[in-house]
């Protein structure tokens, strides 16, 4: 088998810049047998070869980032940073341009605390895991928001605009002060950390002048080395109020009821609007209902409503805080259902004192840390997958119920099992969809990239852009975004080029192609 | 949260927890599905196999396998993979 090398140049090049990176990192840092690069490629992954790395290195400082930033650019090595790795679905820790070096920051680990304030300062390797283990054994009133897989890094979930269950479930937006390698190995810091020695560096999200905390998020202009992270106060109180919606026209009304009161900010949490295969996919295998191809039929998708006694549409919303507040928020939000509805909402109740003992469903909610939601990718039997189709709409009962219709008949034209949730932004609606699928089963993968096309050409008529993606797919989603004929690529690519001339810092992330590469876009 | 070095005397326990754990113990993403195979007897912990060998550990865990992801030894290094390992085949002992 040929080796793989980054675009351009030869194999004595790369091991020239190779040699050079092991000088810096150390040559045990440096991962470049074939089973290193086997170990990075993405998991999920559709066509495993098209993003295949062609090595690795694993500093564990921001002065050794800086070391390999440096030396990328004198061999125009490209370079593909990662936290963890861990985010499935999107990409794992597999480069979206073949050839580039995995820039694996797994190693760096370090936690500092600021416990006046419930700031944690983290570097990338940090997991929800380690995060949440050191507020344990430090017994530090604080709480975490954990994604569905908190396998990965607290600070790259926020990077990627990944999502939690809690009032701080919305992570990018509890960043609040990045430490950055810029991509020609300089080291800066966002906000107030632009002044030496601030100690509001992570208070302040804004600093003097422009705020670039956003820059660094979904992009490729620099390699975060630190971000500051706000954390919940660990709550009084916990109010769970749970309903399951019969019929799938149901969506409608409880958006609208929903989206009222994430508006006027009596509910503070996003919940999410989860389909019946939600709990089905992680919980049970395919074979168990059912034995052919094609998407689900309604008595099948009745039985399994049937044994988790589960509506089409599960909706769980939760209130955080002092108790006589979340019990008076519970009694209006009821009330607003029971306008639409004869159905009681399931009601539990936690508050300090009590042991936080949260069954597996209930965990993400408490801020405990969770895996077990990607046993859905095990539905299929085989080696199984998923992807992300996440359009981002109003948040309007209508418009929520119309692109249900759409994305429903696509999936049963396309004969996968739908998988949708619509998650309650303040002011829109982030309708995640995801398509899970077999490997080993070559029909079905061979519609898998048709499926999705589909999708986005479905949203993008309706105007609606994805807010995450792939990296199969992320010039595609960056092409919906074509106002004034893609001002906003064009301003993207304009910085790229001023800060990363050499165009080593991950190619075609988000989209963004840097010149050196720019005939690469699809 | 020490770092483990190669030059420390690695526990193979501690780092099973640390850098396994997540989905190999308590309601993690492994014991659902190890537990649902047909036979198990193990409540889908490894760490009550008995049939666990040291190759065969670093090899799947290198590999991956079923719905595990390929393990790179920057997050696991040679070492710790060996301490891990070698803890498994010992029935976590």
């Amino acid at each position: 088998m040929d080796r793989t090398l980054p675009p351009g140049l030869s194999a004595s090049q790369l091991d020239a810049a190779l040699k050079e990176f092991g000088r810096a990192i150390g040559d045990e840092w440096v991962l470049a047998t074939d089973l290193d690069r086997d170990t990075y490629l993405d998991h999920f992954a559709v066509d495993e070869a098209a993003h295949a790395p062609s090595a690795a290195v694993a500093p564990l400082t921001a002065e050794q980032v800086q070391q390999v930033l440096r030396i990328a650019n004198q061999h125009k090595v490209p370079l593909w940073p990662i936290s963890r790795g861990k985010n499935f679905g999107y990409g794992g820790a597999a480069p979206l341009l073949k050839g580039s070096v995995v820039l694996d920051l797994s190693r760096m680990r370090k936690i500092e605390f600021d416990a006046e304030n419930g700031v944690a300062l983290v570097e990338p390797g940090v997991g929800f895991y380690d995060l949440y283990d050191y507020i344990q054994q430090n017994k530090l009133p604080y709480w975490t928001s954990v994604p569905g897989n908190s396998w990965g890094s607290v600070l790259g979930n926020a990077l990627d605009r990944g999502v939690g269950y809690t009032t701080y479930g919305e992570h990018t937006a509890r960043l609040c002060g990045l430490e950055v390698v810029l991509p020609s190995g300089e080291l800066m810091r966002t906000g107030m950390g632009a002044m030496s020695d601030s100690p509001t560096w992570n208070l302040y999200r804004y600093g003097f002048g422009p705020s670039w905390d956003q820059m660094f998020v979904q992009s490729n202009l620099g390699v975060v080395t630190k971000a500051g992270v706000w954390l919940m106060p660990a709550p009084e109180s916990m109010i769970g109020l749970d309903l399951e919606l019969d019929n799938a026209e149901d969506l409608g009304w409880a958006v609208d009821v929903v989206a009222a009161m994430r508006r006027d900010g009596l509910l503070q949490q996003s919940p999410s609007i989860g389909s019946w295969l939600r709990g089905a996919a992680v919980l049970t295998s395919r074979k168990e209902w059912y034995d052919k191809p094609g998407a689900l039929p309604d008595e099948v998708i009745a039985a399994i409503r049937k044994r988790f006694n589960i509506g089409w549409w599960s909706i769980s919303l939760r209130l955080y805080g002092y108790e006589p507040v979340n019990e008076a928020a519970a009694k209006i939000i009821q009330a607003q259902f029971a306008k639409q509805t004869k159905k009681p909402m399931t009601v539990t109740r936690w508050k300090q004192g009590e042991p936080l003992n949260p069954s597996p469903g209930q965990a993400a909610f408490a801020g405990v840390p969770i895996t077990f939601p990607l046993a859905n990718a095990a539905w299929h039997g085989g080696r199984g997958g998923h992807l992300g189709y996440s359009p981002v709409l109003p948040a309007n009962g209508q418009a929520a119920l119309e692109q249900f219709h759409r994305t429903y008949d696509r999936y049963r034209e396309f004969g996968m099992d739908y998988h949708g949730s619509f998650a309650m932004g303040e002011r829109c609606i982030v309708n995640v969809n995801q398509v899970l699928f077999n490997k080993d089963d070559a029909d079905m993968m061979a519609r898998v990239g048709q499926f999705f096309r589909a999708l986005v050409a479905d949203a993008t008529e309706k105007r609606y852009g994805e807010y995450r993606t792939h990296i199969d797919y992320m010039d595609l989603v960056a092409g919906s975004y074509d106002f004034n004929d893609h001002a906003l690529r064009r301003a993207n690519e304009t910085i790229k080029d001023a800060l990363d001339p050499n165009g080593i810092l991950a190619p075609g992330k988000s989209g963004i192609w840097p010149e050196r590469y720019r005939s690469l876009r699809k | 949260m020490a770092a483990p070095q190669s030059a420390q005397v690695l526990d193979g326990r501690d780092l099973y927890q640390h850098r396994c754990g997540m989905c190999h113990q308590g309601i993690g993403m492994a014991v659902s599905l190890l537990s649902r195979r047909p036979g198990d007897t193990s409540n889908g912990l490894l760490e009550q196999r008995k049939d666990l060998a040291v190759e065969f550990v670093t090899t799947v865990t290198r590999t991956g396998i079923g719905n595990m992801p390929r393990i790179p030894r920057g997050e696991v290094s040679d070492p710790e993979m060996k301490a891990i390992a070698t803890y498994l085949a010992k029935g976590g002992q």
